[in-house]
C-alpha cells in the first residue's frame, strides 16, 4: 500500500502528541479528539482516523491517559478519555522536545 | 500489571466497548457529514482496525492463538474426509517410528552394570595358538597384571551355565560367569547384601561360594535378606551365599550369578580379560602395551606369531545388540521413510485443499487479515492436524509394542532389553509430531498467504493458489513419495525373498510335532561317561511309556543349531600332519533320534540297538560326506577314524548314508558334510531331549518335566519348546527384518498410492471445465482417460526410475541380512517396478472413471 505521502498526513510518532495536546483541554471522546486537531488546524492536519483508536488504547494501557464513560453533548454514551499524572508529565516533555525540534528546524529551513 | 488483569477478566467487556466507541464515532461522523459511507470510508478497514485494538491489549497474543486452534478444529471437522485421511497417514507414520525409535533404544540400552562402563575393555587373544601359548606360559596372569600400566585392574571372567537347585523351587539352568575376586574392583559397585568375593576364596581349599545378582535375589526368593549365608547346589557343588549385588549389576551380559575363578585349576575353555582404561589412556595406546606384554611372553616358547598378537576391546561393543547397531540405523532409517511420505502425503492434501481454499483465504486477506496471521492459521490447523496425528500414533505405537512384545514372548529377552513406552519416547513423539506440523504444513501455508487476493476471488479458487506453481509442488511431492517408497519396496523385498529362501528351504527333517528340550549333566553327580549313558537310557524308558509319545532320543544338537567339530582321517588318504588334520562338523544321536526327526536312510541303515554299546564302531554320513569323498562310489563300509586332542582313535565302519539335513549356525543355504556318531560312543555332557509326539508338543512338557526330576530331582530342564519354536528363535532376526521392512513398505505404498489418487483426483475436479469443453469438441472417453493417466502415470514413472537408482545404491546395506539373494537382486527390482505400477494405475483409474463421466454440459456452466 505504499502510497505517496500526501501534504497533511502526520509524522510518524506525532499523533500521540496531538492527542495529549487536546486533550490539556480537559477530557474528550475519540471523536471529538478528531475533530479538534483538524479544526484547530484549519483542516491540514487529517488524522487518519482508524489509527486514531488503537493509538487512544496504547497510551491508556501505558498509563498516560486513563478513560471513563460519560455523556456526550448530544446525550449519547462516549468514553472519554482524559490525561493523568503520568500523562501531563508526558506531555511537557514532548512539547519541549517539539518546540526545540521544530526551532531547529525552521532554522536550517530559512538558512537558505 | 494490576490493571492488565483486570483488563483480562473484562475482556468481553472491552471488546463491546471498542465496538460502542467506534459506533459512536460513525454516528457522529455521519450526523456531521450527513453521509454514512462517507462516514466508514474515512475510518478505514474497521476489521483491522479493531484487530490492532485488540492486539493492543496484552492477552491479544493467548487469545488469538486459542481462537486460531478452535477455527483450526471447525475448518478440519468441516473436511472430514481430508481430516481423516491426514490423521491416519500421520497416525501411520508416526505410530510406527515410536514404536521402532522405542524398540530400536531398548535394543541398544545394554548396560553391563558397571563404573565407567565405557573405559571398560576386553582383552583376548587374536587367535587360538596365541591363546594356548598365553595360557600355558602366565595361567594365573601374575605377568600380565604385574606389568600393565594402561589399565587400572586386569581380571579374568568365563562363562559357565550352572544348575541351581535349592529347596525354594525347580532347579533352573542359570547364566555363571566365573570371575577373578579383582573382578569386583572394576564393576565398581557394591553388594547391597554381605560381601564380594576376595583373594582367599579364589583358593582351591577354600569354601565354594557365590554371589548373587539382584534380579535372582529378587525372582527366585523374593528379596529375602536371609538368604546370605544358606548353601545352594550350584551343579551339584554346595556353594555358601555370600553376596547380592545391586540392581543392574550383570557384568558382562545378562548373568544371574556369579562365583570365583579357583586358581590353577585347568578347566575346558580360557577365561576372557578384562579391565579398566586408566585415566587418558587412549584404547590404541593399550592395544599396544597389551601386544607388546603378550609377545614377550609368548616368545619364551614360540617364536612364529605374526601380526598383533592381543585385541583390546570396548566391553560395550561387544555385548548387547552393538553388532546389530548397522541394522537397527537402517531400520530407523527405513522408518523415517515412511514419516517423510506420510509428510508428503498430508502436505499434498492440504495443498489441494488450498486451492479450494484459496477464495477464503483471498476474502480474509481482503477483509483485513494481516498474511503472517494467515500463516499462521495455517501452520495452527497443521499442528492440530499433527496432533490428531501424534495422538492416533501413540496409540499405534502402544499397540504394536504390545504385540511386539507378545509375539516375542515365546523368547526369552535379555534384561537389559527395556520395551517400556518412558519419557524418552514421549518426547520423541512429541518432537516428531511437532516436526511433521511444519513439515507438511509450511508449504501449503505459505502457498496459500501468497494468494493473488483479487484474482482468487473473481476466479472463485480456479487457478489461484492452485496454479502452476502449486501443481508443480504436488507432482513433486508425489514423485518423492513415489521414490522412497520403491526404496522400502526394494528392502522389503529383498528381504521377503530372503525369508522365502530360509523358511523355503527344506531343513531335512519333519519339524511337526517334535519337542525339544535341553539338559545338562552336571560332572559332581555324573563323573563317568556311564553315568551319562545309564541316565538316558532310563529317561528315554519313562518318557517313552508316557501316552502320547512316539520316540524319544538324545542329540547333542538341534537342527540348524550348529555341530561338534572333529578332526577325521579317511582310511587310505595320506597321512598328514598330526596338527593339521581335516576337521568335519558332527553330530552325537542316540539310537532313535533319525527316527524322531522322521529320516529315511539313503543307503545302509540307522543306529540299532547294537549300537548302544559301548566301543560300538558304527557311524552314519551325511549325503554331503558321502559325495564329497567318494563321489558317487560306495560309502557303507568304508572307514574313517576321529582324532581327540591329536591322538587317533579307533576306526569307524559307516553303516548308513543319510539326506542332508542342515545344521549351520549362519548360512541355511549350506549343505556340509556331517558325521553321526552314536552316544554310547561319544556320551555329551549337554544335550536335547528330543521326542515325536501324537499330540501338540507343548502340552508334554511338564509331563517330561516330572519325568526328568522324578531321576534327579536336582536337574532344571530348560529351552522346552517345540522343535518348529526351536527353529523360529533361530531364524528371529531375519524374522523381525522382514515383518518390519514389510509393515514399512505396506504403509509406504498405501500412503504413496492414497496421495497419488489424492493429488489425481483433485486435478481432474480442477479441470472439469477442461474436460467438458474437451468432450464437447469431440474429445472421446479413451481420450480424456489417456490425459488423467498420462498425467498420473508420469509422476509414478519419473518416481520410480529415481527411486530404482536410489535403491540400487542404498540395498548393499542390507547384504550382511540377505540370504542366498543379492542386494540388486532383479527379481525383486521387477516385481517392485509392476507392483508400484499396478498402484499407480489403481490410483489413476477411480479419478479417470470420474473425468470420462463428466457432463459437458453441466461442466462448461458450473462457476
Amino acid at each position: 500500500m505504499g502510497k505517496e505521502k500526501q501534504a497533511g498526513e502526520l509524522v510518524q510518532g506525532t499523533l500521540d502528541m496531538l492527542i495529549l495536546k487536546t486533550l490539556t483541554r480537559g477530557p474528550m471522546h475519540g471523536y471529538g479528539i478528531a475533530s479538534v486537531i483538524q479544526q484547530v488546524s484549519d483542516e491540514v492536519l487529517r488524522v487518519e482516523e482508524g489509527s486514531l483508536y488503537p493509538a487512544l488504547h496504547r497510551l491508556e494501557l501505558d498509563g498516560i491517559i486513563d478513560s471513563e464513560w460519560g455523556v456526550s453533548s448530544n446525550n449519547r454514551r462516549a468514553k472519554y478519555y482524559k490525561l493523568t499524572a503520568l500523562g501531563r508529565k508526558q506531555f511537557v516533555k514532548e512539547a519541549s522536545n517539539w518546540s526545540r525540534l521544530a526551532q531547529a528546524i525552521a532554522r536550517v529551513m530559512e538558512m537558505a | 500489571m494490576k490493571r492488565f488483569w483486570k483488563k483480562l477478566r473484562r475482556r468481553r467487556q472491552l471488546d463491546r466497548d471498542l465496538e460502542h466507541e467506534l459506533r459512536f464515532h460513525l454516528e457522529m461522523r455521519a450526523e456531521e457529514t450527513g453521509d454514512a459511507r462517507e462516514a466508514r470510508r474515512r475510518l478505514g478497514n474497521v476489521t483491522a482496525l479493531k484487530e490492532a485494538c485488540r492486539e493492543m491489549w496484552a492477552f491479544a497474543a493467548l487469545e488469538s492463538w486459542w481462537m486460531d486452534i478452535r477455527y483450526a478444529m471447525r475448518t478440519l471437522a468441516k473436511n472430514r474426509g481430508v481430516t481423516v485421511v491426514a490423521v491416519v497417514a500421520l497416525g501411520l507414520g508416526i505410530g510406527v517410528n515410536t514404536a521402532v525409535f522405542t524398540i530400536v533404544r531398548g535394543a541398544l540400552s545394554f548396560d553391563p552394570g558397571i563404573d565407567h562402563a565405557d573405559r571398560v575393555v576386553l582383552v583376548s587373544a587374536t587367535d587360538a595358538l596365541a591363546q594356548d601359548e598365553l595360557s600355558r606360559s602366565d595361567p594365573d596372569l601374575r605377568t600380565f597384571r604385574s606389568q600393565v600400566k594402561s589399565l587400572i585392574s586386569l581380571s579374568a571372567y568365563r562363562f559357565t551355565p550352572v544348575n541351581w537347585s535349592d529347596e525354594s523351587g525347580l532347579p533352573e539352568r542359570y547364566v555363571c560367569v566365573q570371575m577373578s575376586s579383582t573382578g569386583f574392583a572394576i564393576i565398581g559397585r557394591q553388594p547391597i547384601l554381605g560381601r564380594n568375593f576376595g583373594p582367599d576364596d579364589e583358593r582351591p581349599d577354600a569354601t565354594a561360594v557365590v554371589v548373587l545378582t539382584h534380579r535372582l535375589w529378587q525372582d527366585r526368593y523374593g528379596k529375602d535378606p536371609s538368604i546370605l549365608g544358606k548353601t545352594i547346589r550350584v551343579d551339584e557343588v554346595p556353594r555358601v551365599v555370600i553376596g547380592v549385588m545391586p540392581a543392574g549389576a550383570r557384568f558382562p551380559e545378562d548373568t544371574d550369578l556369579w562365583i570365583p575363578l579357583v586358581q590353577g585349576r585347568a578347566d575346558s575353555h580360557d577365561p576372557s580379560l578384562f579391565g579398566r582404561l586408566a585415566d587418558g589412556v587412549t584404547l590404541a595406546a593399550a592395544r599396544n602395551e597389551m601386544d607388546t606384554i603378550a609377545r614377550r611372553q609368548v616368545n619364551k616358547t614360540r617364536d612364529t606369531l605374526k601380526g598383533p598378537v592381543m585385541d583390546v576391546s570396548p566391553v560395550l561393543e561387544m555385548y548387547g545388540a552393538y553388532a546389530m547397531r548397522p541394522f537397527l540405523v537402517v531400520v530407523l532409517c527405513a522408518v523415517g521413510f515412511v514419516l517423510l511420505i506420510a509428510c508428503a502425503n498430508v502436505a499434498n492434501l492440504l495443498l489441494a485443499r488450498a486451492a479450494v481454499r484459496s477464495r477464503e483465504i483471498s476474502i480474509r486477506i481482503a477483509i483485513g487479515a494481516g498474511r503472517t496471521r494467515i500463516v499462521r492459521q495455517l501452520l495452527v490447523e497443521s499442528a492440530v492436524l499433527s496432533f490428531g496425528g501424534g495422538l492416533a500414533g501413540w496409540l499405534l505405537a502402544l499397540g504394536g509394542l504390545r504385540w511386539f512384545d507378545a509375539s516375542m514372548a515365546r523368547f526369552p529377552k535379555p534384561a537389559w532389553f527395556d520395551l517400556s513406552m518412558n519419557t524418552r519416547m514421549f518426547v520423541y513423539l512429541a518432537a516428531i509430531s511437532i516436526g511433521t506440523g511444519f513439515l507438511f504444513g509450511l508449504a501449503p501455508a505459505l502457498q496459500l498467504a501468497k494468494v493473488d487476493v483479487s484474482n482468487a476471488i473473481k476466479n472463485g479458487g480456479h487457478g489461484a493458489a492452485g496454479g502452476t506453481r502449486g501443481r508443480r509442488l504436488s507432482s513433486m511431492l508425489v514423485v518423492f513419495e513415489v521414490t522412497l517408497c520403491v526404496v522400502l519396496l526394494v528392502g522389503a523385498g529383498l528381504m521377503i525373498r530372503s525369508a522365502i529362501k530360509v523358511y523355503g528351504t527344506p531343513i531335512g527333517v519333519n519339524t511337526a510335532n517334535v519337542i525339544a528340550m535341553r539338559i545338562d549333566l552336571p560332572e559332581a553327580k555324573y563323573p563317568r561317561p556311564d553315568d551319562e549313558i545309564s541316565f538316558h537310557k532310563r529317561l528315554k524308558t519313562r518318557i517313552e511309556s508316557l501316552p502320547g509319545v512316539e520316540a524319544s532320543a538324545v542329540t547333542s544338537n538341534l537342527p540348524i543349531w550348529g555341530q561338534l567339530d572333529f578332526t577325521f582321517e579317511l582310511e587310505g588318504a595320506p597321512p598328514a600332519d598330526k596338527g593339521r588334520l581335516p576337521s568335519v562338523g558332527g553330530l552325537v544321536v542316540s539310537r532313535d533320534y533319525f527316527r524322531v526327526m522322521q529320516v529315511r536312510p539313503r543307503r545302509g541303515r540307522l543306529f540299532t540297538d547294537s549300537d548302544e554299546v559301548k566301543g560300538s564302531p558304527a557311524v552314519i554320513v551325511n549325503e554331503a560326506f558321502a559325495t564329497k569323498f567318494w563321489q558317487g562310489g560306495e560309502p557303507i563300509g568304508k572307514h574313517i577314524r576321529i582324532a581327540r586332542h591329536g591322538t587317533p582313535q579307533s576306526w569307524l565302519t559307516i553303516v548308513g548314508v543319510i539326506p542332508d539335513i542342515h545344521q549351520d549356525f549362519r548360512d541355511p543355504l549350506a549343505h556340509d558334510p556331517l558325521i553321526y556318531l552314536s552316544y554310547a560312543r561319544e556320551p555329551q555332557r549337554s544335550t536335547f531331549l528330543v521326542s515325536r509326539t501324537r499330540v501338540p508338543p507343548t502340552t508334554l512338557v511338564k509331563a517330561f518335566r516330572r519325568e526328568v526330576q522324578s531321576l534327579d530331582e536336582n536337574l532344571p530342564v530348560y529351552d522346552v519348546r517345540s522343535l518348529e519354536d526351536h527353529i523360529a528363535r533361530h531364524h528371529l532376526d531375519i524374522g523381525i527384518f522382514v515383518a518390519l521392512f514389510s509393515i514399512f513398505a505396506a504403509i509406504a505404498l498405501l500412503l504413496a498410492s492414497v496421495g497419488l489418487y489424492a493429488v489425481v483426483a483433485h486435478s481432474v475436479s480442477q479441470r472439469t471445465r477442461e474436460i467438458g469443453l474437451r468432450m464437447a469438441v469431440g474429445g472421446t472417453a479413451r481420450d480424456i482417460a489417456q490425459l488423467v493417466f498420462a498425467q498420473g502415470l508420469r509422476q509414478v514413472v519419473i518416481g520410480l526410475i529415481i527411486g530404482l537408482i536410489v535403491a540400487f545404491g542404498v540395498t548393499r546395506v542390507l547384504r550382511a541380512l540377505l540370504v542366498g539373494v543379492s542386494p540388486s537382486d532383479p527379481v525383486t527390482f521387477l516385481a517392485v517396478v509392476l507392483v508400484l505400477m499396478l498402484a499407480g494405475v489403481l490410483g489413476c483409474a477411480i479419478p479417470a472413471r470420474r473425468a470420462i463421466r463428466v457432463d459437458p454440459v453441466v461442466a462448461l456452466r458450473c462457476d
